[in-house]
């Protein structure tokens, strides 16, 4: 038997939709625990008005590397949410196969923007603790 | 005059569509366009919860980009963060945050029935997830909301 | 049955029903309205009829069988779905009724819409046509059970109309569409190419574009149950993903790559 000349599981060009589907699910359900784990941290055990952090508390609750790596992995996964959503939207608008393709790379790109920034901010909060 | 309009009525019915069909002028299209989900006048249940999934969806993504800058306050030392946290503390603040808990119960609850459901999982049950889930929510945001609004520093 | 017999004649009361009018040749569409004398039991087409009939010729709308069973006289009925002659103008609460086609198709006329894009969303399978079993001179293949098969769905739009992304955009093929691929793998007649079927399914627009509104669900006046049918077929699509995964390694090592 001769094996295919192509890997049926390649896909070429623009993910189906079937993907983008899944992957919004999945990180929406992982979303529902870290996004729980985000509130209670930094809103439900803080005694202060509107269970808000000063300054010095805030770096203090960055700088531990647990919580660190939390707030990194929430930023990874909010952002990959946000913009698999977006497109959906966006997608809605009965766009050419063309638009759809700029639409994808820009959310790619703000997705990317987005994560950096965030990085970016944690990381000087981290080391000014 | 009833006799003689049903003699002609008998062939008009087709006449009227056979003479639509060849006419010159624009088709009619209803109901188009691309936030034609926002229109829940009249829809069900699953209708109005696709489209609260999308306008807290919207809404939980403009406060993204809106949490990311507040929070960059925080690069400007403590001087500027203090100065916010004075803004974020007083009553109309807090009344946005419970409206971000609202935003993100509806939309994450709402969420978990649209990936079991989306999933083939108690595809029968849609309404009665929705409405138990909901009122899940309503509970843990009263619960939120109570808490914003009374602690104390 | 003469339009004479469908309205009581001791119809006490009317009812004001506004119909969407509009012709293609006339400029843009506009509401008339019309005092219907009803019975208890009037429904919408038989109004309809009633006006057609007695008060204005030129109403155009489509009707055939008068019991849900042609899918033809599909209407939106103060904005939900329902089909004409099987709703009760007592149905429809107490006062104003109004009256316009199916949205998300084009309108031709009145009432009636042109039919032509929900047909041609469907994928090319096609169910197979038999003789009768019951003609003397059929030719009735072995495994009748096979095909025998109970026809839920009446193709009259409905779905295609309450659907909030067939109204967001035409390109989404539609529940209508999607309910008759799943119910062709239900079914499995043994004519069809479930491959084909599932790659037409596995599209853009197609089973993954549904928001689980369940609005065809409540629209359909015939127990297909789209929005539940495209969920089986997602599971359908799923199973064969798994499948696939698993197939191309066995290939491979049976050729001793």
């Amino acid at each position: 038997m001769q094996a295919p000349a192509q890997d049926p599981r390649v896909t070429t060009g623009e993910p189906t939709r079937s993907r983008t589907w899944r992957w919004t699910a999945v990180t929406g359900v992982a979303l529902l625990l870290l996004v729980t784990i985000h509130m209670v941290a930094h809103h439900f055990v803080v005694e202060a008005v509107g269970g808000l952090r000063t300054y010095q508390h805030v770096l203090d609750y960055i700088a531990n590397p647990v919580i660190f790596v939390l707030e990194s992995i929430f930023l990874v996964v909010v952002t990959i949410h946000a913009m698999l959503g977006l497109r959906s939207v966006l997608f809605d608008f009965g766009l050419s196969d063309r638009h759809k393709q700029l639409v994808s790379k820009g959310l790619v790109a703000l997705g990317v923007v987005t994560v950096a920034y965030g990085f970016v901010l944690i990381g000087v909060l981290a080391s000014r603790a | 005059m009833s006799e003689r309009r049903t003699e002609d009525q008998a062939s008009g019915g087709v006449e009227e569509i056979l003479r639509a069909r060849s006419a010159e002028g624009p088709v009619e299209r209803k109901a188009p366009g691309p936030t034609a989900w926002f229109d829940i006048r009249r829809r069900g249940t699953g209708h109005f919860a696709f489209s609260l999934n999308r306008i807290t969806g919207l809404g939980l993504v403009f406060y993204l980009y809106l949490h990311l800058a507040v929070l960059s306050q925080l690069l400007g030392g403590e001087a500027s963060w203090n100065g916010f946290l004075e803004t974020a503390t007083t009553p109309l603040f807090l009344g946005l945050d419970v409206l971000l808990v609202f935003g993100l119960l509806a939309h994450g609850l709402n969420g978990l029935r649209v990936a079991l459901i989306g999933s083939g999982f108690v595809p029968n049950r849609q309404k009665a997830l929705f409405y138990t889930l909901m009122t899940f929510g309503a509970i843990l945001l009263i619960y939120s909301a109570i808490h914003v609004f009374t602690a104390e520093g | 049955m003469s339009a004479q017999d469908q309205v009581p004649a001791t119809a006490q009361e009317t009812r004001r029903v506004r119909v969407h009018r509009f012709k293609r040749d006339d400029g843009p569409a506009h509401v008339d309205e019309h005092e219907v004398p009803v019975g208890a039991r009037t429904t919408v087409l038989e109004a309809l009829r009633w006006i057609q009939l007695h008060d204005d010729a030129t109403l155009a709308l489509r009707h055939s069988c008068f019991h849900a069973s042609c899918g033809t006289c599909g209407v939106r009925v103060n904005g939900r779905e329902r089909l004409a002659c099987v709703t009760p103008l007592a149905d429809v609460g107490s006062g104003t009724v109004t009256v316009e086609p199916i949205a998300n198709l084009p309108v031709l006329n009145d009432l009636v819409v042109d039919m032509t894009p929900f047909v041609d969303r469907f994928p090319e399978a096609h169910a197979i046509v038999r003789d009768s079993e019951f003609l003397p001179e059929a030719d009735v293949p072995e495994d009748l059970g096979r095909f025998m098969r109970f026809e839920d769905c009446i193709e009259c739009g409905l779905c295609l109309s309450a659907c909030p992304v067939s109204a967001t955009d035409d390109s989404y093929v539609g529940p209508a569409a999607l309910a008759f691929a799943q119910r062709m793998l239900e079914e499995d007649p043994g004519t069809v190419d479930r491959d084909a079927l599932l790659d037409w399914a596995d599209q853009d627009n197609a089973a993954w574009r549904c928001h689980a509104a369940f609005e065809c669900t409540e629209a359909c006046p015939s127990n297909v149950r789209p929005a539940q049918r495209i969920m089986a077929l997602r599971k359908d699509l799923r199973r064969r993903r798994r499948d696939q995964g698993r197939t191309v390694p066995e290939i491979a090592s049976e050729d001793g790559a």
